[in-house]
């Protein structure tokens, strides 16, 4: 660091408008109050966007109530008590809350009865989105979602700035978390040119067709003429699973996906999507560890697949009531030519065509009567791929220099088959590379061979971790230190 | 035949007959309680001669448990190869597990009240990936704490980012 830093980095420094000497890439005209030294605080409409659903809950509560409603006075004063004593609070809370930049972290102070410390390393940090819920975004608000590897989602969450501040902030961090102090100066454009939008019609048809909701919907389907013709009633409440089995996917795919949009930046490919909230992610180059390639029975008539991607820190814990294999969506559904660009764009060199797959031997048949046909896999001298499903068909692809483990596994009925199971174990995330019911010798050879690849691939590749535990020194020239760009590139590949 | 999942090219490392024995004990303590559970509440409901069978069958069920537990120890070894910790356990189902040194995130040595009473102890390798099962139980406790200390420094030497 040959700038005195922290200084022009941390939040008081920040609330001044300084000259164009970095790191904001257009110094901010910031609203805020100037502060006491120790940070700065989130934007001052905070407590009510995160408070606003206790209201329209305790508005609900008092209108429903019919004893109240009978006595409106009260009904008022016990509205204005919950809304005042809520903004008090919120306020409260938002007054304790402050946030900087130090040298190699970003602190965030908060509570005032529990005082709480939280220090995120920007070389933790592994993904950072911005995100906008709804009414964040009503008012032009967007919170900072920062991935740690192995913490929940919500350990990383700073809500809410003003939108263009987030993202220059999530700039900042980025260049930070990926070292590279000079390259802001290249790329200052925080704007990127879409590679690829997903049509929303596209969105809905691929929903429906869908084996969940086509199964979902036969079922429906089935049950209504079962209760109508043969006055059968019985089943009528196996309906409402059935039902949400058909909503519950066309919601959260045409409104979670709306608008789906895939970027280029110089920090990675970024993706946009949702109609009331609005996500952002930035996949970095070289922390992609796997990627899931699903094709539903009718989507592979229309040559439809959806490409998921495990990322480093992204993949969410269970706790926090979402979906915990749901990694990063690259592409909720495109055609051929469209994975194979986004394929070729994530994993550069890689043909899924040319590698040689191997399909299971014929007595798998004895446990998967009908899958064992789509049961292969395959390898080149940069990923391992393994297919498997034939209602909905998986293909994962692992990349050797990010195995984690590998195992070779054999249960009774294999045993007695001369079959065995490989793994190829990545971190949390959609991916699951199984080679399933391979024979025991040739699944014994794999083992090897596949732990052999990967020390090999390790070798080979220089280490990412090195990259982000030691920041590049920025250069006089900012060419050597953006020359880390392509070097992280080429740990994807 | 037993070649597959324990290659000969690395030596391999059996773990310590103590395990068996804890785990004996375990199971006889779990089968005991069950038995006089059982044996209790037959006895008071049915009468005592309905007790003597339920005890018989738990008898059986723990002379069972004692053949197979001491077989599940047996098939539990681990190797050490220049980069890579081999893990291979079980009879019925079988498995090896390869994890190179430097993916490995933690180790943990644990040991509990019983593990401890007969001297051993178990090591568990932590990757980024929960899935990754290397784990060894029925250690020495200075095997233990050597392969701790050998497999962190291994770690850190060839330490792998994410």
């Amino acid at each position: 660091m040959t700038e005195p830093a922290p200084g022009p980095y941390d939040g008081r420094q920040m609330t001044q408008q300084t000259g164009g000497e970095q790191p904001w890439p257009t110094p901010p005209p910031v609203q805020q109050p100037p502060d006491e030294p120790s940070g700065a605080r989130l934007h001052p409409l905070t407590p009510f966007v995160k408070g606003w659903g206790y209201f329209v809950v305790a508005a609900i509560a008092m209108v429903n109530n019919e004893s109240l409603r009978s006595n409106l006075t009260l009904a008022g004063f016990g509205l204005i008590a919950v809304l005042v004593g809520g903004i008090a609070l919120g306020a409260l809370s938002w007054w304790f809350t402050k946030w900087q930049l130090t040298e190699e972290a970003i602190r965030v102070d908060s509570g005032f009865l529990f005082r709480r410390t939280r220090i995120i390393r920007f070389d933790r940090i592994q993904a950072i989105d911005v995100a906008q819920p709804f009414v964040a975004r009503l008012f032009g608000m967007a919170e900072l979602r920062m991935d740690v590897a192995g913490g929940g989602k919500s350990d990383g969450k700073l809500s809410y700035f003003r939108y263009d501040e987030a993202v220059r902030l999530r700039t900042i961090l980025l260049v930070r978390a990926k070292g590279e102090q000079a390259v802001e100066h290249a790329d200052q454009q925080p704007q990127s040119e879409p590679i690829l939008v997903v049509p929303t019609a596209r969105l809905l048809g691929a929903t429906l067709l869908s084996s969940t909701v086509l199964g979902s919907a036969g079922g429906l389907i089935w049950l209504i003429v079962a209760t109508t013709v043969l006055d059968f009633h019985i089943g009528l409440f196996a309906g409402l699973p059935l039902l949400l089995g058909v909503v519950q996917p066309i919601w959260k795919q045409v409104v979670g996906n709306h608008g789906f949009t895939l970027s280029e930046t110089g920090h990675g490919l970024r993706t946009k999507r949702g109609l009331f909230d609005v996500q952002r992610q930035t996949v970095p180059p070289g922390r992609v560890q796997g990627l899931l390639i699903t094709e539903p029975i009718i989507w592979r008539l229309l040559g439809w697949s959806r490409v998921e991607l495990d990322i480093a820190g992204v993949a969410g814990s269970p706790a926090e009531g979402e979906d915990d294999r749901e990694g990063a969506q690259l592409l909720p559904v495109g055609e051929r030519a469209e994975v194979a660009y986004v394929l070729a764009r994530v994993l550069p060199g890689l043909d899924l065509a040319r590698i040689e797959m191997h399909r299971a031997p014929q007595r798998a048949k004895r446990l998967r009567p009908i899958g064992w046909r789509y049961l292969a896999y395959g390898y080149d001298d940069q990923v391992l791929v393994t297919t498997r499903g034939w209602v909905s068909r998986r293909t994962s692809i692992v990349l050797h220099h990010k195995t984690q483990s590998v195992r070779l596994e054999q249960g009774p009925i294999q045993r007695r088959l001369g079959l065995a199971n490989v793994h190829v174990d990545t971190p949390l995330g959609p991916t699951d590379a199984i080679a399933l019911h391979r024979d025991q010798f040739e699944a014994a050879r794999l083992l090897e061979a596949q732990a052999d690849r990967a020390r090999e691939a390790r070798r080979e590749v220089p280490s990412s971790a090195a990259v982000q535990t030691q920041p590049n020194p920025p250069s006089p020239d900012g060419s050597s230190s953006s020359a880390a760009s392509p070097a992280d590139d080429s740990s994807a590949t | 035949m037993d070649d597959l999942f324990a290659p000969s090219d690395v030596t391999w490392t059996p773990v310590s007959p103590k395990l068996a024995a804890v785990r004996r004990l375990n199971s006889a303590i779990t089968f005991g309680v069950l038995g006089l559970v059982a044996l209790v509440v037959l006895g008071v409901t049915l009468g005592w001669v309905w007790g003597l069978p339920a005890l018989a069958v738990f008898a059986a069920g723990f002379a069972w448990s004692w053949i197979l537990i001491g077989r599940n120890q047996r098939s539990w070894k681990y190797a050490e190869r220049e980069d890579e910790l081999l893990v291979s356990h079980g009879i019925l189902f079988r498995e090896l597990v390869v994890v190179p040194y430097g993916r490995m995130q933690f180790v943990d040595v644990t040991a509990g009240p019983l593990e401890r009473s007969f001297g051993i102890a178990t090591v568990e390798l932590h990757t980024a990936t929960p899935a990754t099962d290397a784990k060894i139980p029925g250690l020495h406790p200075d095997e233990a704490s050597r392969l701790r200390d050998r497999l962190s420094a291994l770690g850190q030497a060839q330490a792998w980012g994410l």
